[in-house]
C-alpha cells in the first residue's frame, strides 16, 4: 500500500490532538503510526466496536511531509478469549524517496498493534498471515 | 543527560474526539455515535487510544524534539477508556539511562487519578 501525508491531512491531524509542536516539515511519528493502522483496519476489515488494547511503535528514521511512503503490514496473531478475538497487527512505513536529512534510509516505522473484537463479528480476514 | 519531559494536560472534549475521527479516518462508531456507544459496555462514547496516546508522543517530542522522530519506541497499554470531558495528564518519570538511550515510564491519567495509558517511552540521548 502507498501513500503520502500531505501538509493538510497533517495539520488537520495536529490541530485535533491538540499538539502546538513545531514539527518542522517533519510528520509527527504516531501521526504515521496512527494513519497506517487505520488504513489497515480498513483492509483487515475489522468490527465495529473493536478496542485498541496495546501499542507498540519504533521511529527509525524521521519522515518528510510529502514522502511517498509505503506500508506493509500482516495479522502475526489472533487468538480468541472470553468471547473477543485478539489481532496483533504488525506493520512497518518505508519511505521511497531515500534518505532524509539525517541521511538514513530504509524503514522509518515499525509498529505493533493489538486489537480486540467481538468473536462473534470478527472477520474471516482476521487471521494469521492475512497481508495488507 | 537526563531531560525533564514536562507533562502535557489537556481536555479530552466530544469535539476533539470527533474532530480526531476525521482526522484519522476512524469513525468507529464508539467514538462517535452516542447512540451506538451507549448499548456497549462503556455505556458513552470513549476516545480513540491513539488520540490520547498522542499527548505521550507530543510530551516526548517536547522534551527530545527530532532525537524522538527519529530513535524514539513506545510501548504502551490501553488500560481503562478516556471519555469525553475527562482530562487527561501524559507524564514521564526517568527509569533508566544506559548506553546513551534514556528510558521513562509514561502514563496518561485522567482528572480522577485512573491510569488510562501506562508504559515505557525510550530515546537516544547520545552517540
Amino acid at each position: 500500500m502507498t501513500f503520502s501525508l500531505d501538509e493538510g491531512r497533517i495539520a488537520a491531524y495536529l490541530v485535533a490532538i491538540g499538539d502546538t509542536n513545531d514539527y518542522a516539515g517533519t510528520v509527527p511519528p504516531l501521526a504515521a503510526a496512527a494513519l497506517g493502522l487505520e488504513a489497515l483496519q480498513g483492509e483487515i476489515a475489522l468490527p465495529e466496536g473493536s478496542l485498541h488494547t496495546g501499542q507498540e511503535v519504533e521511529h527509525v528514521r524521521t519522515l518528510l511531509v510529502g514522502e511517498p511512503l509505503t506500508m506493509t503490514g500482516r495479522v502475526a496473531q489472533r487468538s480468541e478469549r472470553q468471547g473477543y478475538v485478539i489481532c496483533v497487527i504488525e506493520f512497518e512505513i518505508v519511505a521511497d524517496s531515500g534518505l532524509d536529512r539525517a541521511g538514513a534510509a530504509g524503514v522509518a516505522i515499525r509498529a505493533r498493534s493489538t486489537i480486540m473484537a467481538p468473536a462473534g463479528a470478527a472477520p474471516a480476514g482476521a487471521a494469521p498471515g492475512g497481508g495488507a | 543527560m537526563s531531560v525533564e519531559v514536562r507533562p502535557v494536560v489537556r481536555e479530552i472534549t466530544q469535539e476533539r474526539i470527533n474532530a480526531y475521527a476525521d482526522a484519522s479516518g476512524d469513525h468507529n462508531p464508539i467514538h462517535v455515535d452516542p447512540a451506538f456507544a451507549r448499548a456497549t459496555p462503556f455505556g458513552g462514547p470513549i476516545a480513540h487510544g491513539m488520540l490520547v496516546l498522542a499527548l505521550i508522543g507530543e510530551m516526548m517530542r517536547g522534551g527530545f524534539g527530532d532525537a524522538w522522530s527519529r530513535s524514539g519506541k513506545l510501548k504502551v497499554r490501553f488500560k481503562a477508556p478516556t471519555r469525553p470531558g475527562d482530562t487527561v495528564t501524559a507524564s514521564a518519570a526517568l527509569a533508566k539511562e544506559a548506553g546513551g538511550v534514556a528510558e521513562y515510564a509514561v502514563q496518561c491519567a485522567t482528572q480522577s487519578g485512573e491510569v488510562v495509558i501506562d508504559g515505557r517511552a525510550s530515546v537516544t540521548v547520545a552517540g
